[in-house]
């Protein structure tokens, strides 16, 4: 492959030894366009919240406990509530059937149901969150609200049953991946230790591909928090605490929805203009630490433990 | 041969019934429950079922093994057993009887009989199954796997019915909306008369336009990380950048568009195209890196041995031998980016009725806002309340729903058939 560093040493034609070098800049250009979006990303957010960020004060703005746009206060406190009551949820109904559904898949299945699952799980990540909303809208609010005899139907709970169920396959397909990479010598010696293949799944396979769960997980939290317009329309848009701290059956609002519910009618340059880029930054600055520490978290495991 | 004992089988079959039949109640809640009395008899059955095969399980197994009956057995089963009784004491004395209602710790909720009774037989029949799967396998390790396997499999039943649900919910209610006129008509009336042509165009326009910039962009990444790099350093920090694009939340692509885009081009096709196009951008590095992986190396190396430079290599030898991967991660990035609707919100969309603005009939006025199936859904679903536009409302969520599943069947359908033909 050496040779291949140097085509002027290899006697190409000019024209093509230069042809090669401008595919090569062009190439280099596509690459480094990802870095650059992201630095944009990140200055056009950190910039229109900087004068909120100014003006409010950052610890009123982070920790204030009210959000009050005709007021003029701006305190993320109950966003931030809403959004972990709605994560913590969320999670739970996500790993409780995507988690399985994973063991299932690359356990259990044999071929005629993978060719089954496989494609409804990739169809069920493929219908767009606004269909979503929808349904929940039409179905899952109304169900809600006449089950538990609620105000309105529209609440934290209808939020995180919605983005738990959207976020399955999400989960499900990373999960699978994880498992599958387990060496096969490792489930077939403990097979003929005479172990069940409950047994199995449970003390050798799960255990050893425990690093791609753990970073699956942590990428679901970052997916679930940043899902804006299913929760958009179930949660109720009420940024306000929630009563008892964990009362799931009020209205709530988290990151997504506050932005994409205001927005809207906001007027440009003004403080709540700038208010609602200071939430979209911290939304961007968790989910991006989430993102990084999904990848060294799976690397410290593997590093300590060993695994895959 | 191990003995089958009738006890804890017709205790399973009893509490399967339990099972299914509450939770029936639980979704569809008929007022007054009709089955509570079959419930109750049920619940007994269990009760006594299970007491006598756990009093008789001793004389079924053969003795020198180790203890049957440890305290981690026999207190989860005697806990299990109370709370059966309890809930049948409960409903006998009326404490949960029809007009219950339950609050409690705040919750701005009410419990009603209607939820709480099938909740809590479910609940029970829950715990009977599993103690009488424990006794059929006298507890060996066997009867666990059976119990945890059968549950795992519910995972597998419950995503195909809520896939199935939804694909049959839309298709029913939404079939009735959909005619010749309502694919070909701009809407009028805020959308409760007309049809949704301009959205189709709309989405049409805004997928092209995304793929135009994502497709080189993307593919032109990959290959550079996966043929050319050098730099192991630029490699690990371009990587970064893409899992970190990957998770953006679609909101703050909106933001960016709204910020970044919008000052310069205004509402426009373009400024969505391009902020539809970035947040497709990761998908489609991601997918062509994975088809540019798995090419063997043993083919370039092949075509370099024949004297050919590297990009001739790459043309010639690995994109063609990558395409049916590249070509899938396309497709996905196509259906992606015709279901989004919060990066264009700010950006791209308008409630407009105004079909796109075509130079020479074939290139869009890309300065213009234009109108989007995901967009046109969202403000229908806000004037539900107010405007009879349900209607209208099934029908376009069935069309956008029917274009991003088909185009993902087409993307699963090329990957299937490619991988059964290639073989290295």
């Amino acid at each position: 492959m050496n040779s291949m560093d140097h085509p002027e040493k290899r006697g190409l034609p000019r024209s093509r030894r230069y042809g090669d070098r401008f595919v090569e800049a062009l190439l280099f250009a596509a690459a480094i366009t990802s870095i650059l979006a992201m630095v944009l990303i990140f200055y056009f957010l950190s910039f229109e919240s900087f004068l909120a960020f100014r003006e409010v004060g950052v610890f009123d703005m982070l920790l204030g406990q009210k959000w009050h746009p005709a007021g003029e206060v701006f305190g993320m406190a109950p966003i931030i509530a809403g959004s972990v009551l709605i994560t913590t949820i969320a999670l739970f109904i996500n790993i409780l059937v995507g988690v399985p559904l994973a063991i299932y898949l690359s356990e259990l299945a044999g071929r005629r149901s993978r060719e089954v699952l496989k494609p409804a799980i990739e169809l069920l990540a493929g219908v767009p969150s606004i269909v979503y909303g929808f349904l929940g809208v039409l179905i899952l609010v109304v169900y809600l609200e006449r089950s538990f005899g609620m105000l309105t139907g529209r609440s934290i709970l209808a939020g995180s049953i919605l983005l738990g169920i959207m976020f399955i396959p999400a989960l499900t397909t990373i999960c699978e991946d994880a498992l599958r990479a387990v060496p096969k010598e490792f489930k077939e010696g403990s097979l003929a230790l005479g172990a069940t293949r409950w047994q199995t799944v449970r003390r050798v396979t799960l255990p050893a591909a425990s690093s791609g769960i753990i970073a699956a997980v942590i990428l679901n939290v970052g997916r679930i928090i940043g899902e804006t317009m299913a929760a958009l329309l179930v949660v109720g848009n009420v940024a306000r605490l929630p009563s008892p701290i964990f009362d799931a059956f009020d209205r709530g609002a988290i990151f997504t929805s506050v932005i994409a519910g205001e927005m809207g009618e906001v007027a440009h340059g003004s403080i709540h203009y700038h208010s609602l880029f200071a939430v979209g930054f911290v939304l961007l600055a968790i989910v991006t630490v989430l993102n990084i520490s999904a990848d060294l978290v799976r690397a410290a495991i593997q590093k300590r433990f060993g695994g895959y | 041969m191990r003995k089958i004992r009738p006890a804890p089988l017709a205790s399973i079959v009893v509490a399967l019934f339990l099972l299914t039949s509450s939770l029936v109640c639980l979704v569809i809640q008929p007022d007054p429950i009709p089955l509570v009395s079959f419930w109750m008899g049920g619940l007994f059955l269990d009760l006594v079922l299970i007491s006598a095969s756990a009093l008789t399980l001793r004389q079924d197994v053969s003795p020198g093994g180790r203890a049957l009956w440890t305290r981690g057995r026999v207190l989860p089963l005697a806990a299990d057993l109370s709370y059966l009784l309890a809930v049948i004491l409960l409903v006998f004395f009326g404490l949960v009887g029809p007009g219950l209602e339950l609050e409690f710790l705040g919750l701005s909720a009410v419990f009603t009989y209607a939820i709480v009774l099938p909740f809590l037989v479910f609940l029970a029949s829950f715990l009977a199954i599993k103690d009488s799967i424990n006794l059929l396998y006298g507890y060996s390790s066997r009867g666990r796997e059976v119990l945890v396997f059968s549950m795992v499999r519910l995972s597998a039943v419950f995503t195909l019915i809520l896939l199935g649900g939804i694909i049959s919910v839309i298709l029913f209610r939404g079939i009735g909306a959909i005619s010749w006129e309502f694919l070909t008509q701009p809407h009028f009336r805020l959308g409760t008369e007309g049809g949704i042509s301009t959205c189709i165009q709309g989405t049409f326009w805004l997928v092209m336009g995304a793929m135009l910039i994502s497709a080189p962009l993307g593919i032109g990444a990959a290959i550079y990380l996966n043929e050319y790099s050098r730099h192991s350093g630029l490699k690990r920090v371009v990587t970064i950048a893409v899992g970190c694009l990957n998770g953006v939340p679609s909101v703050v692509y909106g933001l960016f568009g709204l910020a970044f885009l919008v000052a310069t081009f205004g509402l426009s096709l373009l400024a969505g195209s391009i902020i539809l196009g970035l947040m497709n951008l990761p998908t489609i590095i991601l997918t062509s890196q994975e088809a540019l992986k798995s090419v063997p190396n043993s083919l370039r190396e092949g075509s370099v041995a024949l004297g050919a430079s590297r990009w001739q290599t790459v043309r010639k030898v690995v994109i063609p031998s990558a395409l049916p991967g590249v070509l899938t991660g396309l497709i996905i990035g196509v259906a992606r980016a015709a279901g989004e609707t919060a990066p264009i919100m700010w950006t791209a969309v308008t409630f407009s009725a105004t079909p796109v603005q075509m130079y020479y009939g074939i290139v869009p006025d890309v300065t213009q806002p234009v109108n989007n199936l995901c967009y046109h859904l969202l403000n229908l679903i806000y004037f539900l309340g107010a405007w009879d536009v349900e209607e209208k409302a099934w029908g376009t969520a069935l069309v956008l729903l029917a274009l991003v599943l088909s185009i993902n069947m087409v993307a699963i359908f090329v990957r299937n058939h490619y991988r059964k033909k290639i073989s290295w």
